[in-house]
């Protein structure tokens, strides 16, 4: 058997040098990073002429539309990079595993993939990620997570893509008061799956309440709930003057519709994941006007030029993917990862211990305003503490409107994450 | 479902001691065999440790099945509260040899993990004790239904008690296992066996394997003695049990602590296989969740109800064909054409495995066993009652 595997994996392995050569040969020419073999450090995922990462993502889970609509974006900026020469004189490769959102099929086939990459660009699934945080640890892998949960900084190779569920949740909040919508002393409701995403959303609005002296009406849902009618008449009869949703994305649309039902009528923060442009297509449709948005990366339909370019050439190489906003979250988590190769390069270290001293050398990565700028040099605090934020608009292309590109509130600059370390 | 567990398939023991039969030497070579081939699985595998994992993953699979089928094939309680009894061993693991965590908020005793790994078994042996006020008046679906609930219970308090469980934010990690200074981790250097480093995930694999031929060993002779008998006779007629000086209540708290303390045992095996403690986001998917009570259930039923052989080879085939077909997805591009929303490793073995309890229902109640049995015979050419029991 292990015969077999090797004669596969050395005709696999042929295969691909081949393939890798004529692409060489092809883009040799525009190669402009140079470099070559010569003086480069390298260990694991990196050969003379190869670059590989890993993505672990769900194709077959509940996830997989946004996993499909991540590892396109992924694929895209390889595409890119290899049409430009590829990075350090290597041409890019991905490694795609598909774990269908569970926990113990990722932990198997994590060994199989790891000897075979420098890093992760891409990993779906907070309960995944919580599985293999000392796997990652032990192997020295950076990986950069689709989730945005504060609380996974304190792994150190969680390499965090634009700011995280608590701060957008405080720039939101930020933003209605400046807006005149809320006032220091109202008292708001939080809806909030239990989890890391939801805990971690709660986090934001309770430090946004203690510096405003609000009080916070907390509502725990698990996320198989699907009716929330009895928790919007409780947060009614409890006074509140705007709600919080750190929920799925047909919880929201239960949430604006027993607002509007109700007669509630408060204006209503939500998380990125809150929102799905599916949501217009829905009966709660007419409900939604009263929601805002914070997210840390632009939406599908954003006006950022790169975000156009994205997504025309997502929508032009992927006709039959689900189209959402991961296209331009998995384009610009790659981006990120370039950034810290092309550091890497300089420094003359791909070695994964390399790639972590150029990580943290970046203060202020730039990604074409596809989130805010970066900066990777504090252990345990989020990059950024920037968001979008949007509105939903009926005729607004993908449905949101953003009335405030890239807020920062006073607040959040002081807010101190839970594992940050200075 | 309720039909195959009130007329569960043949499993008694002989009435009389059997004469002394002779040695089956082609059933003794091929269990040594057998063994060795699982001893030397590491060194098969080599570096290649994905394929260890698997085989980890198989094993708490076994553990779980074996101490199930005890209860729902010998002593006749359908069970759907294994994931309950996993999330108590693996949290009670935590808690009695973990620390208090980083920030201080956490309970954590502090002890030596092969103690907190008994204690932990103990631990669910008396939460499956305590609910036998439960289980000794209930029957067929309807106590189904009720160990379901403990389910449920479960994922609440999971959820609420997270100085115990670490929260589903984060969960906590299990202390490394370690026998008095063996470490089950990676060292420096390392003991090799035939040019393979024994390294954390090949004492794992050890280790897993002693505790899921312990389990086997014990339910073996549990199922073949006295105790097994006052299951049986408990099983197939109340009445005539307690006629015979059975103890009915007793013997049906007694099979409930057994296989509650098994799975708590399959639950500390998940916590060090996982690294990590973790309570569910909801009760339909996760490690701990209804999907895995089903899985369970699937096993004793496809392996045969009662039999311990065939409650092994259901873990294999529940537990190890989604890792199998998800490993050689990856390395050989099986269902590569069919990504999205096409057929996957684990929806195919959903369905074999699907596919499997209807045919064993409706073909052979017996299962497995009942099968491997019926080769047996075939092979021996003449009726060896109950050779191959449990």
């Amino acid at each position: 058997m292990i015969d077999r595997r090797r004669r596969l994996a050395a005709l696999a392995g042929g295969l691909a040098a081949g393939l890798v050569l004529a692409a060489c040969g092809s883009t040799a020419d525009n190669a402009s990073s140079g470099g070559g073999a010569g003086g480069v450090k390298t260990d694991k995922g990196v050969t003379d002429t190869t670059i590989t990462l890993g993505v672990m993502t769900d194709r077959t889970g509940v996830f997989k539309n946004l996993g499909e609509a991540l590892t396109g974006g992924n694929e895209l900026w390889v595409k890119d990079v290899n049409a430009a020469g590829g990075i350090c004189g290597r041409q890019l490769a991905l490694e795609v595993v598909d774990h269908g959102y569970k926990a113990d099929t990722a932990k198997t086939l994590y060994p199989q993939l790891e000897p075979k990459i420098l890093g992760i660009t891409q990993l779906v699934g907070s309960p995944v990620l919580a599985a293999l945080k000392q796997n990652l640890i032990d192997d020295n892998v950076l990986t950069a997570p689709a989730s945005w949960s504060s609380e996974i900084l304190n792994n150190p190779n969680v390499m965090m893509i634009g700011t995280t569920y608590d701060l957008e949740i405080i720039d939101g909040l930020a933003y209605l008061q400046q807006q005149g919508l809320i006032a220091d002393g109202d008292t708001i409701g939080h809806i909030y799956i239990d989890g890391e995403y939801g805990g971690n959303g709660l986090r934001g609005s309770k430090y946004y309440a203690s510096k405003h002296n609000m009080t916070v009406q907390e509502a725990k849902i698990t996320s198989t709930d699907n009716d929330l009618a009895n928790i919007v008449t409780g947060l009614k009869g409890a006074g509140v003057k705007a709600i919080v949703l750190t929920t799925t994305p047909g919880q929201t649309a239960s949430a604006m519709s027993n607002n509007a039902a109700l007669g509630l009528n408060v204006p209503v923060l939500g998380n990125n994941p809150t929102f799905d442009p599916a949501l217009l297509q829905s009966p709660a449709a007419a409900s939604l006007d009263k929601l805002y948005v914070a997210a840390s990366s632009a939406p599908f339909s954003s006006k950022t030029p790169k975000a156009v370019e994205v997504a025309n050439e997502y929508k032009a190489t992927y006709p039959d993917k689900p189209k959402n906003a991961g296209a331009q979250a998995g384009y610009v988590e790659s981006l990120v990862w370039q950034a810290v190769l092309e550091k890497a390069c300089q420094n003359g270290d791909l070695t994964r211990a390399g790639v972590q001293t150029a990580l943290k050398s970046l203060t202020s990565v730039t990604t074409d305003d596809l989130v805010a700028p970066l900066d990777y040099s504090i252990p345990g605090a989020p990059p950024t503490r920037g968001v979008y934020i949007a509105k939903v608009d009926q005729n607004a292309e993908g449905g949101l409107t953003e009335v405030a590109p890239l807020f920062t509130a006073p607040d959040a600059q002081g807010y101190k994450a839970p594992h940050q370390q200075s | 479902m309720s039909e195959v567990t009130v007329t569960p398939p043949e499993t008694e023991a002989p009435p009389t001691p059997a004469p002394r039969r002779p040695r089956n030497w082609l059933k003794i070579a091929g269990v040594t065999l057998f063994l060795v081939l699982l001893v030397l699985f590491p060194v098969f595998t080599g570096t290649d440790v994905a394929y260890l994992k698997a085989g980890q993953y198989v094993l708490i699979g076994v553990v779980g099945a074996v101490g199930l089928t005890m209860l729902v094939g010998q002593a006749g309680q359908l069970s759907l509260a294994t994931p309950f009894f996993l999330l108590v061993g693996a949290v009670s693991y935590a808690v009695l040899a973990g620390d208090s965590g980083d920030s201080g908020d956490l309970v954590g005793l502090g002890l030596p993990p092969v103690v907190a790994a008994v204690g932990a078994v103990v631990i669910c042996g008396l939460v499956g004790l305590a609910f036998a006020p439960v289980s000794g008046r209930l029957r067929g679906i309807y106590l189904g239904v009720a160990s379901l609930s403990l389910v449920f219970l479960g994922l609440y308090l999971g959820q609420s008690l997270d100085m115990l469980s670490g929260g589903t934010s984060t969960g906590r990690p299990p202390p490394t296992f370690a026998i008095f200074d063996f470490r089950f981790a990676n060292t420096e250097p390392a003991p090799t066996i035939l040019g393979v480093a024994v390294q954390k995930q090949q004492r794992l694999w050890y280790l897993f394997l002693v505790l899921a031929i312990g389990a086997y060993l014990l339910a073996r002779g549990a199922v073949r003695s006295r105790i097994g008998r006052a299951w049986r006779a408990v099983r197939d007629n109340e009445a005539a049990a307690t006629a015979m000086g059975v103890h009915v209540t007793r013997v049906k708290a007694g099979a409930f602590t057994i296989s509650s303390a098994y799975a708590g045992l399959a639950g500390v095996m998940t916590a060090l296989w996982l690294d990590l403690v973790k309570p569910d986001e909801n009760e339909f998917v996760g490690t701990y969740s209804i999907t895995v009570a089903i899985g369970y259930l699937a096993m004793v039923i496809i392996g045969g109800l009662g039999s311990i052989p065939g409650a092994v080879a259901g873990a294999v085939l529940v537990n190890g064909l989604p890792q199998l077909l998800t490993l050689g997805a990856t390395e050989f591009g099986w269902f590569a054409d069919a990504r999205f929303g096409g057929p996957s490793p684990v929806l195919i073995s959903a369905f074999v495995y699907g596919v499997a309890v209807v045919l064993v229902v409706m073909f052979e109640p017996g299962g497995l066993a009942a099968i491997g049995r019926r080769l047996a015979h075939v092979r021996a050419a003449r009726p060896t009652r109950g050779g191959d029991r449990g």
